[in-house]
């Protein structure tokens, strides 16, 4: 009997203890988060366009980052034979993806080439402190300007440009993401790609050819000409489009920079396993389609069962169909017929 | 001994006169005049609405004046540097310009590379645009008076509530090198004025009144930390979105800047 | 000896009469290039160059405000205080007036007696409209004239060092003085 008892005792101690441990670990809190120190040497982010994303900060301790932008305004093409003056960051859109750790110091230096028409500036969801960095990084054709901050929270955050009217610049193209990772990071997948939704105003209709110029009327009335993913109708298909295997775990850090739209996030012939909700740190699993606000963003994961054409799609389905939101994902290697088979 | 004695104090007057002399005045500041050949059109005086509502005051009065009708261009910068060399790249004070003054002109004297001399200058700060003016008896144009000749199209003195026109002006604010566009490129507005769209931005004598700042989404709630009495300033029409385009450019420059895209164009007062 | 006397006295006029030029080892960007002219609270002029060789501590604001100036110039008092008595020959603590045209010397000389600003080191200045822009651009502060006794203007505090070269600029109302008066400090040295 004495046994027994102590073994009870044992048993829910260790339970007790184990519960108190579970509760803790996913509490890490703003105040916890402004104390943690960092370690080594300054790095300099390496940023590369989109899809692509820098690697995984994997389990290293919090560092001082160096991040650079360059707010550039130039011309190019919103879908085939369309052209359109784009406004920046890093001559992308979306603008390069930043990628930290939770106690990272992120110095960021916005500079806005020497031949832009307009001041820009750029506003971090990321950030804690006024604007965002908007007021520090306010900057003239040809001037730059630097701001720190400290990565408080972790999740995937917009960042974009938010000088008045600011619902031009944004519609112009000027958004990106920055993903602050957890302690730890977050777990490994096979692939990791960067998307961003966005609706643009054009003057002419979808499709019209030529220079199209920027329709302010549109814009407030929310009538938008075309909605993509990452600046054209074909960034995301065609010889753009993903390429994954069959088997590999695939990780979409999605945003959306609006101006105005919400998406209904869908990936045809996949089931997110796997959705960061609001790009937050909740966590829910087996989700078909899921909604991300303008300026907001969402992290989705799905393992790549069978080969064939995934579509990427904003499920408000007439945007995909007729304006431009549409993009592909080839899944390539065996046949899975257990999963999925077509009887002959 | 007498005749060493009288070179001595020879090369003494000789060589420090100029320097002992002019101690207190600026060599920057004493300006020479120099020909010019630029029609100034007089702008009759009137009322116009101001892009930001102050209170109760909806409507601000500009007097009469005359304005050079279209922007100075690079030779008649160049002209007012040979009359003024202290204002040439390798003479001007850090104090008045940045680094980026004459950016891409090819030596002190010679404008860039690919631009005409009938394009608009362009990489000057305030203090040398001001320079210029002065040194014609003229002055740059205030804010009010550059936004009341900017509110009339090609046949209205006043077309600020008409969309077409701020349509048309949100067209010119396109990206590009429009420092390489002549001036008199386009067409002129109901004053006989031309380049206030199309072409480059321009400094103002008081841009520094605008308070716009990188901050613009709470421009209609109070910001009295960073600005004074703040909080009375607001943008009459949201949907102006033009004028919004043109006072961010002015809330985001100091006057030492040098900027590609950014020129300027004298006025006169009317003495009777 | 005598022989040299005549030429080595001129030799030494000459050297320090090149010399004398006041603005020859000013920097580049030095506020004391400007030539402007202004009025001080007890109606004499002077140019801003008169100032150099001391630590000037600068805000732009009118007698008429009742919003934020009382803050910024209480501020001004704070750091005065702060730094003490100890430099007080090498150091000027001045405001000048956006408002140049109800700003009057009486008006002037009220305001910083108002505010006990009774030293030597306290200076307030006005000078025309022009100059006044151009001052409030070398300290990029901005201000608007909303109506004849009401400005808009943004909140600086600006340090020069003795040599007339924009050491320090602190933004805001109510703003963390230490900084400040740190920096001020650091231009004696």
């Amino acid at each position: 009997m004495k046994k027994l008892l102590s073994n009870a005792v044992l048993l829910m101690f260790a339970l007790g203890l184990h519960s108190c441990k579970d509760s803790s670990t996913s509490s890490l809190t703003k105040v916890d988060s402004e104390s943690i120190k960092t370690v080594g040497s300054v790095e300099v982010l390496k940023l590369v366009p989109p899809p692509l994303v820098p690697p995984p900060v994997g389990d290293r301790p919090a560092k001082k980052i160096q991040v650079m932008l360059e707010t550039v305004e130039e011309v190019g093409e919103l879908a085939n034979g369309v052209q359109y003056d784009f406004w920046t960051f890093n001559g992308t859109v979306p603008g390069s993806f930043i990628r930290a750790r939770v106690g990272d110091e992120i110095e960021l230096t916005l500079k806005n080439n020497e031949n832009s028409v307009f001041p820009h500036n750029i506003d971090l969801h990321a950030v804690n402190g006024p604007g965002g960095g908007a007021e520090a990084t306010f900057v003239a054709p040809g001037q730059s300007a630097t701001f720190t901050f400290k990565a408080l929270n972790p999740g995937l955050y917009v960042y974009h440009c938010a000088v008045a009217p600011v619902g031009m610049h944004i519609a112009n193209g000027m958004y990106g993401l920055i993903l602050i990772e957890p302690e730890g990071g977050l777990p490994p997948v096979d692939k990791e790609f960067y998307i961003m939704q966005g609706d643009f105003y054009t003057k002419g209709k979808f499709g019209e050819k030529g220079f199209q110029e920027f329709d302010m009327e549109k814009a407030i009335a929310e009538h938008p000409d075309y909605v993509v993913f990452n600046g054209n109708t074909g960034a995301l298909v065609g010889d753009n489009e993903l390429n994954v295997n069959v088997g590999e775990t695939v990780r979409l850090f999605v945003g959306n920079g609006g101006p105005n739209l919400s998406s209904s996030f869908h990936v045809i012939g996949e089931i997110f396993d796997k959705v960061y909700v609001e790009g937050g740190s909740v966590i829910n699993e087996n989700v078909q389609t899921t909604m991300i606000p303008a300026g907001g963003a969402v992290i989705v994961e799905f393992k790549a069962n069978v080969p064939g054409d995934l579509v990427i799609v904003d499920h408000a389905i007439f945007r995909a169909f007729n304006k431009g939101a549409l993009g592909k994902i080839k899944v390539s290697g065996k046949d899975n017929p257990t999963v999925y088979s077509v009887k002959k | 001994m007498k005749n060493l004695f009288f070179l001595l104090s020879l090369i003494f007057v000789v060589s420090c006169d100029k320097k002992v002399n002019n101690s207190s005045i600026e060599p920057h500041l004493e300006l020479v005049s120099f020909e010019i050949q630029v029609k100034m059109v007089e702008i009759p005086g009137g009322y116009y609405r101001p892009f930001f509502d102050i209170d109760s005051i909806k409507e601000v009065y500009v007097s009469r004046f005359f304005m050079d009708e279209r922007l100075v261009t690079n030779q008649e910068y160049l002209n007012f540097l040979i009359a003024n060399p202290q204002w040439v790249k390798s003479n001007i004070l850090s104090l008045y310009a940045d680094d980026n003054y004459l950016k891409n002109w090819k030596s002190d004297f010679e404008i860039p590379e690919g631009v005409s001399l009938q394009a608009p200058v362009t990489n000057v700060s305030w203090y040398a645009a001001k320079a210029f003016a002065q040194s014609l008896g003229k002055r740059l144009p205030t804010v009010d008076e550059w936004e009341y000749v900017g509110v009339a199209d090609k046949s209205s003195p006043n077309a600020a509530d008409n969309p077409e026109f701020t349509n048309y002006i949100l067209a010119s604010y396109k990206t590009g090198e429009r420092y390489k566009i002549p001036v008199k490129a386009g067409q002129s507005n109901y004053y006989g004025i031309y380049d206030m769209y199309g072409s480059v931005w321009e400094w103002t004598s008081d841009f520094n009144s605008v308070m716009m700042t990188g901050e613009s989404r709470n421009s209609n709630i109070k910001n009295e930390n960073l600005f004074c009495a703040g909080a009375s300033l607001t943008a009459t029409d949201l949907k102006n979105y033009a004028a919004f385009i043109r006072f961010a450019m002015r809330g985001s420059v100091k006057a030492n800047y040098c900027i590609n895209n950014l020129g300027f164009r004298c006025v006169k007062d009317i003495t009777i | 000896m005598k022989k040299f006397l005549i030429p080595f006295l001129l030799f030494g006029l000459f050297i320090t009469s090149c010399t004398s030029n006041s603005n020859s080892n000013l920097p580049d960007d030095s506020i004391y290039h400007l030539t402007s002219e202004w009025e001080n609270q007890n109606g004499e002029f002077m140019q801003l160059n008169k100032l150099k060789g001391d630590v000037v501590v600068m805000v732009m604001i009118y007698t008429n405000c009742r919003t934020a100036c009382p803050r910024l110039t209480a501020d001004m008092r704070d750091i005065h205080k702060q730094v003490g008595k100890a430099n007080n020959k090498d150091i000027k603590y001045v405001l000048v007036s956006i408002d140049p045209e109800f700003d009057t010397p009486e008006k002037m000389k009220e305001y910083l007696e108002m505010y006990k600003f009774t030293g030597n080191e306290w200076l307030f200045l006005r000078s025309s409209d022009a100059n006044t822009r151009e001052l409030a651009n070398v300290l990029a502060v901005k201000y608007k004239e909303i109506s004849p006794i009401d400005f808009s203007h943004s909140n600086i505090i600006s340090v020069f060092n003795k040599n007339g070269h924009l050491a320090y600029q602190k933004e805001g109302l109510n703003i963390d003085i230490d900084g400040t008066v740190s920096q001020i400090k650091k231009q004696f040295n």
